[in-house]
């Protein structure tokens, strides 16, 4: 695997505590700097879990066991999951307070944290948002809010897993433009989604899963078959 | 169809409906109305108010201004499980409905609390292509397929309306065409559906008629 890479997985496979099939086979890829990774399968062919080995959330939070060989060199990776609700703190009254909540537990100087959160509102189209209450936001709002929390905390990988499925077409493409934007600015993001089209038009490559297998890594055309 | 047993359609109601979250507003006078059967799509940007209009079906948020009926029902004087009575909703975010420790189970416990029998939990389960999932806890499923689960709890609940708020959202087109043919089944048996979605392929297939939101308004009813 390259050198420069941010995670590498080396013939990797990945089980959940207490299933007798794995999730990942026999997995072999790289996730670079600048890079904008499509990550495209059915349901239940292993993207989700894809994400959450290349962050290092499982097995660490959520069980499990890894065999084969895994690196990772990213030191601020990000996550928005499918299910972005269940990302909320729980203790913020304001959507501000939310998105600042994280750089805040960094323990990052009280400007830097107000300039970093007006920035992501302002990049999601969210900063209209900022005195609600995070609990009345409709799913899209939430969405947004939910991605400019996790780019707040200044990822070097940033992994998305279909953070679109909520928003409005304009707003989807702006966000998959974002992706890009936040790619060159060094970043490297890995993005699940059924929403294959959209997503191939900014990724740089596209990893296709099937049964936790890759059949794909490449072309970011590859995914639309 | 065996799955496809409905209840025949109810009209639906808001008249000179306003809504606000503290200072902001989300509804503003809306007067909407939807015949028995009808098969409605809303549409509308992020934050545009569909989903407070549609809960306000089931009661779960009651208007600051305004009336909502659902047939002869007044809904401000009902609960909102009176209300699941005749409204069916399968919520934005599955996991708010997911609850029990087997698909089947959740599946089967609404039309078990209407007096149903079991085996139309089974035949939705089939319908949806879920039979494979019985016996496994929603929570280790993917997220697109707990979300086909509260579809078919839904369904399994053969309401006379259908509320779907962005049915399809992360389903791949494999997934979509199962949901499309089910509502099919349904519309065409004169379930009223009403599909709050950003997805234009779903729309497509199963509405013929548009209603817009824009800022907590109705900007646009049209009829295709």
């Amino acid at each position: 695997m390259p050198v420069s890479a941010l995670v590498g997985m080396e013939a990797l496979s990945f089980r959940y505590a207490g299933s007798t099939t794995y999730a990942l086979s026999d997995v072999t890829l790289s996730v670079e700097r600048g890079e904008v990774v499509l990550v495209a399968g059915r349901p239940g062919s292993g993207t989700s879990t894809l994400l959450l080995v290349a962050g290092a959330y499982a097995p660490r939070l959520v069980g499990g066991a890894i065999e084969g060989g895994l690196s990772i060199s990213a030191s601020r990776p990000s996550i928005v999951f499918a299910t972005p609700w269940t990302q909320l703190t729980g203790l913020c009254r304001t959507v501000f307070a939310e998105v600042a909540f994280g750089p805040a537990s960094h323990a990052l100087p009280r400007e830097r944290i107000r300039a970093l959160v007006g920035l992501q509102l302002e990049r999601l189209g969210v900063a209209h948002l900022s005195t609600r209450d995070p609990a009345t936001l409709s799913g899209g709002e939430l969405q947004r809010v939910i991605v400019a929390a996790a780019l707040a905390l200044e990822p070097d990988l940033l992994l998305l897993d279909d953070p679109a499925a909520e928003l409005d077409p304009a707003a989807a493409d702006a966000l998959y433009g974002l992706l890009k934007e936040t790619a060159a600015e060094g970043v490297g993001v890995l993005v699940a989604t059924p929403d294959v089209e959209r997503g191939a038009r900014v990724a740089s490559r596209a990893i296709v899963l099937e049964a936790g297998r890759v059949i794909h890594d490449g072309e970011p055309a590859g995914a639309l078959a | 169809m065996s799955a496809a047993q409905v209840s025949a359609g109810l009209d639906l109601r808001w008249d000179a409906v306003s809504h606000d979250y503290g200072a902001a507003n989300v509804l503003s006078d809306v007067t909407l109305a939807i015949g028995a059967g009808e098969s409605v799509a809303l549409l509308g940007h992020n934050g545009a108010g569909k989903t407070t209009l549609t809960r306000m079906l089931m009661g779960l948020v009651r208007p600051k201004a305004g009336t909502v009926s659902v047939g002869d029902w007044l809904v401000a004087k009902r609960r909102p499980d009176q209300m699941a009575q005749r409204v069916g909703y399968a919520f934005q975010h599955a996991d708010q409905q997911l609850f029990a420790r087997t698909v089947l189970a959740d599946v089967s416990f609404g039309p078990q609390r209407l007096g149903r029998p079991v085996h139309r939990a089974i035949e939705v389960l089939a319908e949806l292509g879920l039979d494979g999932f019985t016996g496994r806890h929603p929570y280790d499923l993917p997220a697109p397929v707990r979300k086909l689960v509260t579809l078919a709890g839904v369904f399994a609940m053969e309401p006379a309306v259908l509320v779907l708020d962005e049915p399809t959202a992360g389903f791949d087109r494999g997934l979509r065409a199962l949901v499309i043919a089910a509502l099919h089944r349904r519309i065409s048996g004169g379930v009223t559906v009403i599909a709050v979605s950003h997805d234009l392929k779903l729309v497509d297939a199963v509405s013929k008629r548009s209603v817009t939101l824009e800022q907590g308004r109705v900007v646009a009813d049209s009829i295709r």
